[in-house]
């Protein structure tokens, strides 16, 4: 395909720049996002055994229940039944306490586990499974800036924006070379041919994938402002948009629902072909009361039309919805959540995770090798301008490069082992100021190193953070009861441990041979400049 | 035919040009859900399916806007146009009764 050369050659532009602005935040969003696809094996991983006695019964609910609002009568507002016990759900009857309507819609606040001890007294803990699932989903929304939701998400959408145009941008770049270079992988003395074929290779396969990633990111980043507009310009109703869900008011409807299995029984005969996992009891907007029955995978927790979600009176037991329950959406529904599913690859289970966490991993290789052909390309301008070495921007970007994925990749690593040996004192913010130490400790090495040796010095420590994984896994919480199946986790840990020693030796020789004009040879670092 | 003694295409007017794919691609975005809303949701409530749909749409519209600006001869240019096709979405969802006012 023949493209006219200024287009192709100002497209080229626009994609080095919008890349390298968004580069090293979307690698971060990727390599957490590919984690994320095992969120709910890692948190039984990270998770202590509970402190709490056995949950009772499902008959004997509507006891616990009792005793549960007459200590916390806040959980009257809203509060989640476990049909299902397990490792990541160990109580019967849990709910959340935020500080604010804001905080409570985006997962955050202490979530309270409630059980009966074998006395029939009441039991709550606060502490329960392990917070690291939920912090490597924290850190894939918003890259780890520590910012308040509502700035961090324009940030986010802008980055998604940027994203965009990079994937639209290279692609038309790729056009007219596309046959001839599609299937091409010239390892030979040009290393930088090398890094462009494999950049181009794994853009353009994965280039569905990125579709979806890149028009789902900006719709998440960017709903409420999108919502309100909408809301602003075309909705006649004038009722509350969607910002406006606040809090349910605690209208003590709660006590009269119905108990769970005849809950169960009603909604078994209107909808028999749907299996109940959880019930969430809340309240609408308007302050009428509903219950949300899911179904699916329970690994995850309920946050989006991912799983199926009946709603239902808490009352009667009558259905009121089944929009997101799978086989009886309309289309217009059934549209809806495919976008969600295909983001969250939560469609043909195992395989399709272990795809899209590939992918995920393939996503982040390609913003680094993105970032490595920028930095590469400057060198090349620079040196026909007749500088014999490199700027210090290009210096920086370089070190930053190397710095910031070395850097997240080694901090998600010892924060996950770091569960292991926290056990059940583990917080959100620990895991957090973990990740973040290391991630700093990394980019700050790399500044001052330079990105040459850094670029071998810093994949060695990955891989000692990264042996962390197995090392938890053997020396700590030995006594946790854990299915073997688990041992996947360690053992995805020592493949990784043994790739990034890899690298450290290639980047090694190249730092030892490389170019001396290159920010990759041997001993320019920034301190020299 | 008149292209070729133009003066070819740069990245020299971005920034203008980001400008107007940005704001008046958001714009046009938000039309064309004001219309697909109008021509598909008729009487719904606004969060139906077919409202949280016509949500979605922005998001591809406003990138691919935001991607192909660059391919005005100038800022103006891209400003003009953009404006010009606002007018006639927005127009056609007035025309149709969909706007809120």
């Amino acid at each position: 395909m023949k493209l006219p050369t200024d287009i192709l050659r100002m497209y080229k532009e626009i994609h080095g720049w919008v890349g390298i602005i968004s580069g090293l935040a979307l690698f971060i969003a990727f390599y957490a996002g590919a984690i994320t696809m095992f969120e709910g094996p890692l948190q039984q991983w990270a998770s202590p055994p509970t402190r709490l006695a056995p949950a009772p019964a499902l008959e004997q609910t509507p006891d616990l229940l009792a005793k549960v609002l007459a200590a916390h009568p806040e959980a009257a507002a809203s509060y989640t039944v476990n049909l299902v016990i397990d490792p990541t759900h160990p109580a019967r009857i849990s709910w959340v306490v935020a500080e604010d309507a804001e905080e409570a819609e985006h997962g955050g606040g202490t979530i309270h586990y409630a059980s009966l001890t074998p006395g029939g007294e009441l039991q709550v803990e606060t502490r329960g499974p392990s917070p690291v699932a939920q912090f490597i989903d924290d850190l894939h929304r918003q890259v780890g800036l520590p910012l308040d939701h509502e700035i961090a998400m324009p940030i986010m959408g802008v980055v998604a924006l940027l994203y965009v145009v990079a994937m639209v941008s290279g692609l038309i770049v790729l056009l007219p070379s596309l046959v001839k270079d599609l299937f091409i992988l010239r390892t030979g003395r040009n290393l930088k041919r090398m890094w462009l074929d494999a950049h181009n290779v794994v853009g353009l396969f994965s280039l569905p994938f990125h579709i979806i990633m890149a028009l789902t990111a900006v719709v998440f980043a960017f709903h409420d402002q999108f919502y309100m507009a909408q809301g602003i310009a075309f909705d006649k109703s004038g009722g509350p948009v969607r910002a406006a869900m606040g809090p349910a008011p605690a209208q003590g409807a709660a006590p009269s629902a119905l108990p769970p299995l005849d809950l169960l029984a009603q909604i078994r005969t209107q909808v028999p072909e749907f299996q109940p996992v959880q019930l969430a009891y809340a309240h609408l907007p308007n302050g009428r009361a509903v219950v949300r029955v899911s179904s699916g995978d329970p690994d995850y927790n309920i946050r989006t039309p991912l799983y199926g979600l009946v709603t239902a009176d808490p009352v009667t037991g009558k259905v009121m919805s089944v929009d997101y329950m799978p086989g009886r959406q309309d289309g217009w529904s059934a549209s809806v959540t495919s976008f969600f599913a295909l983001h969250y690859g939560s469609f043909g289970g195992t395989p399709v995770r272990w795809a899209y966490f590939l992918l995920g991993l393939a996503g982040a290789f390609l913003f680094y090798s993105g970032n490595l052909l920028w930095v590469e390309s400057r060198r090349r301008r620079e040196r026909k301008g007749g500088a014999v070495e490199q700027t210090r921007a290009t210096r920086i970007l370089a070190a930053l490069t190397v710095g910031v994925p070395v850097g997240c990749v080694a901090g998600i690593a010892v924060t996950v082992a770091a569960a292991r040996w926290l056990g059940d004192g583990a917080t959100l913010g620990m895991h957090s100021l973990i990740y973040h130490a290391l991630f700093l400790a990394c980019t700050a090495w790399a500044l001052w190193r330079g990105a040459a040796r850094a670029g071998w010095e810093l994949p060695l420590v990955a891989c000692l953070a990264m042996l962390t994984i197995p090392l938890a896994g053997l020396t700590a919480g030995g006594n946790w009861d854990q299915p073997p199946s688990l041992m996947l986790i360690d053992l995805v840990g020592l493949c990784l441990a043994a790739m990034l020693a890899m690298v450290s030796q290639a980047a090694r020789r190249r730092w030892r041979t490389g170019p001396r004009d290159s920010v990759w040879g041997t001993g320019v670092s920034l301190s020299a400049g | 035919m008149t292209a070729i003694t133009k003066r070819p295409l740069s990245s020299r007017d971005w920034f203008g040009k980001t400008m107007a794919g940005l704001v008046l691609g958001f714009f046009l975005a938000l039309g064309l859900a004001g219309l697909l809303r109008v021509l598909v949701n008729g009487g719904l409530p606004f969060f139906s399916a077919r409202g949280q749909l016509s949500m979605w749409l922005m998001a591809p519209v406003w990138g691919l806007i935001l991607s192909f600006c660059f391919l005005f001869r100038s800022s103006l240019q891209a400003w003009g146009w953009l404006f010009l096709a606002n007018l006639a979405v927005w127009g056609l969802t007035a025309l149709l009764g969909g706007l809120r006012l």
